[in-house]
């Protein structure tokens, strides 16, 4: 009856195996279904006239859709917009979270609440948040206007204004994702050796310089990925978009996600927004390739 | 990813700085120091105390110039918003989602990180680089294709639609692989001695210890489900399946000038993040910084 080991082995082995497929089924399943098949389906979509109402009086285009697009000034001027709303909240955001970091690294009065106080608004809901500021921005009645009334200096539309939409959005957008760059920064900071920065202000350096040849080139990993990440949630901004302008005024703050949207749910023009779907997607891969590629140098390097 | 808790303990390094500033210059840095702390303080929750303040004002006290920086102790905006739509419904319905979607990310990112992490078969680099390149895929871009498959499945306008979708997390998964990868071999093999399955193994023994992880995949699943807006909105339509933000937007969408009503529905919707928040706000932290591991590779 005794089993020769040899077979014992590999019916533990098929077993093993067969646990692991098992383990693997639910969450491969969700992405399967959810993701994966979306993705090449969203492909298959922008290559049709897609009926949104009855699928199968869709018509094949080829690449007409693209060329609508690239073509249409409507998708250009929304790239501006990205493009403006990218320079308005990565940069900015990564230089301020970096110096808000530093700042919060040394021995500062009240550090812990400051800390809390600054990730706060990262863990509140936009849509809740966006009121919040829509009631500050408000022209009439808005706190903005009221303070820049007692400075005695011009009021704005802000929200509705075609000049300072997109500022606004912007302001609204660093007060509430600053934090988590921040918290980013703050373990980044805290992995840098002491001794290293101790060493670099006995000979000598002065604060800036201490950023410069020390704090900067050690942290730049960590700058990436920060840069990376708050560039791929800016290019999917929406919400905000949503409850404070609509897009607008004047198409002023239609980002390519917003008119994503405005394509496929308002116009139900599910064609083009496919097409507009996979140019995106194009770009955030791209960008989390080049995160990732750059990741694996990090280990490396360390 | 253990260590990223503690990681985020040791933000404070207190060391005695050899080379002593003197007293004077200390002094102005540490006034400088206060004036900054005192900004960043004010420019990050003063929105938080506007709105408290709006809410709790008459609607000629907000309306008025210059404008009134305490509260006057009005609760009649509460009452007011509260029956002017379906508020417990929609808590209702965000709770039984937020809490249905994270049990569900807990279980499918267990199973997978423990196969990833423990289990030995064919294939699992390749499986594994599969599952990484979802997070490739962005959001905005499904929401199309995603419409079309819920569409087909009727599953529309139903929790399902807000559940199933977001039941696996690749960011989960990385964590609690990187966690069993970590267990050392012997308590396996300890394990065995006594007879237990990979089951047994896995729920009395591994899972005990990965609770930082569980407890970060946790949080910011439940916050990411709360906190979701642009998903809902797509793929329901009706205020019986609706979670809280899309119902704040509805009623904005209505009652966008009634400045007061809007600012209290945005407390008391807001409430319970922030309670989750303040309670937990060591695990979030610890839980943000746990990100930048997910890139280590």
């Amino acid at each position: 009856m005794s089993q020769n080991p040899s077979a014992q082995f590999v019916r533990r082995r098929m077993r093993e195996y067969f646990t692991a497929y098992l383990y693997l089924t639910p969450s491969g399943l969700v992405f399967l279904v959810f993701t994966l098949l979306p993705a090449l389906f969203v492909l298959y979509i922008s290559l049709f006239n897609w009926n949104f109402l009855n699928e199968s009086l869709s018509r094949w285009v080829g690449l007409g859709n693209y060329r609508d697009l690239v073509t249409s000034g409507q998708f250009w001027h929304s790239l501006l917009i990205t493009a403006y709303f990218l320079i308005g909240t990565v940069p900015v955001g990564v230089i301020l979270a970096l110096v808000i970091a530093m700042f919060l690294m040394d021995q500062v009065p009240g550090r812990a609440l400051v800390r809390l106080a600054v990730f706060a608004p990262y863990v509140t809901p936009v849509v809740a948040t966006s009121i919040i500021w829509l009631w500050i921005f408000n022209p009439e009645y808005g706190l903005l206007n009221a303070l820049l009334h007692l400075l005695h200096l011009p009021e704005l539309g802000w929200l509705q204004s075609p000049h300072w939409a997109l500022i606004g959005i912007i302001i609204f957008t660093l007060w509430h994702s600053l934090g988590f760059s921040v918290i980013i920064f703050l373990a980044g900071l805290s992995g840098i050796s002491t001794e290293l920065r101790e060493a670099s202000r006995i000979d000598g350096a002065t604060r800036l310089q201490e950023l410069r040849h020390v704090v900067w080139p050690l942290l730049s990993p960590i700058t990436l990925f920060v840069l990376v990440i708050s560039t791929i949630g800016a290019l999917q901004a929406f919400t905000q978009f949503y409850t404070m302008t609509a897009g607008g005024p004047l198409a002023s703050t239609t980002t390519t996600s917003y008119l994503l949207y405005t394509l496929a749910f308002i116009f139900y023009n599910t064609g083009h927004a496919a097409a507009l779907a996979v140019i995106l997607f194009l770009i955030i891969g791209g960008l989390t390739l080049v995160q990732m590629g750059v990741s694996r140098r990090r280990t490396f390097y360390q | 990813m253990a260590p990223t808790t503690r990681q985020e303990d040791s933000g404070s390094p207190s060391p005695p700085t050899l080379k002593t500033p003197g007293r004077g210059a200390r002094r102005v840095r540490r006034a400088f120091q206060v004036v900054v702390a005192a900004v960043l303080l004010v420019l990050f929750l003063f929105p938080f105390y506007w709105v408290v303040i709006t809410s709790l004002n008459h609607t000629n006290q907000v309306l008025q110039f210059p404008p009134s920086f305490l509260p006057h102790w009005v609760f009649q905006n509460y009452a007011r918003a509260w029956s002017e739509a379906p508020w417990l419904r929609y808590f209702l319905n965000t709770i039984f989602i937020a809490l249905v979607t994270t049990l569900l990310v807990l279980v499918t990112s267990i199973l997978a990180g423990f196969a990833f992490g423990s289990l030995r078969f064919p294939g699992k680099n390749l499986i594994f680089a599969g599952f990484l390149s979802i997070m490739m895929v962005p959001y905005v871009v499904l929401i199309i294709p995603d419409y079309i498959v819920l569409k087909d499945l009727h599953w529309l306008n139903t929790y399902w639609a807000q559940i199933f979708p977001f039941a696996g997390s690749v960011f989960g998964i990385f964590l609690l692989r990187q966690f069993f990868l970590s267990l050392p071999l012997e308590l396996w093999e300890a394990a065995q001695i006594d007879g237990a399955s990979r089951f047994r193994f896995l729920r009395q023994v591994a899972l005990p210890s990965a609770r930082p992880a569980l407890v970060t995949i946790g949080i910011y699943t439940f916050l990411g489900t709360w906190n979701s807006f642009l998903w809902p909105f797509i793929m329901t339509s009706s205020p019986s399946v609706q979670p809280i933000e899309v119902g704040l937007s509805t009623f904005l969408g209505t009652n966008g000038t009634d400045w007061t009503g809007l600012s209290a529905a945005v407390v008391f919707t807001t409430l319970p993040v922030m309670v989750l928040f303040l309670l937990l706000q060591r695990e979030f932290m610890a839980g943000a910084s746990a990100a930048t591991g997910g890139v280590k590779g």
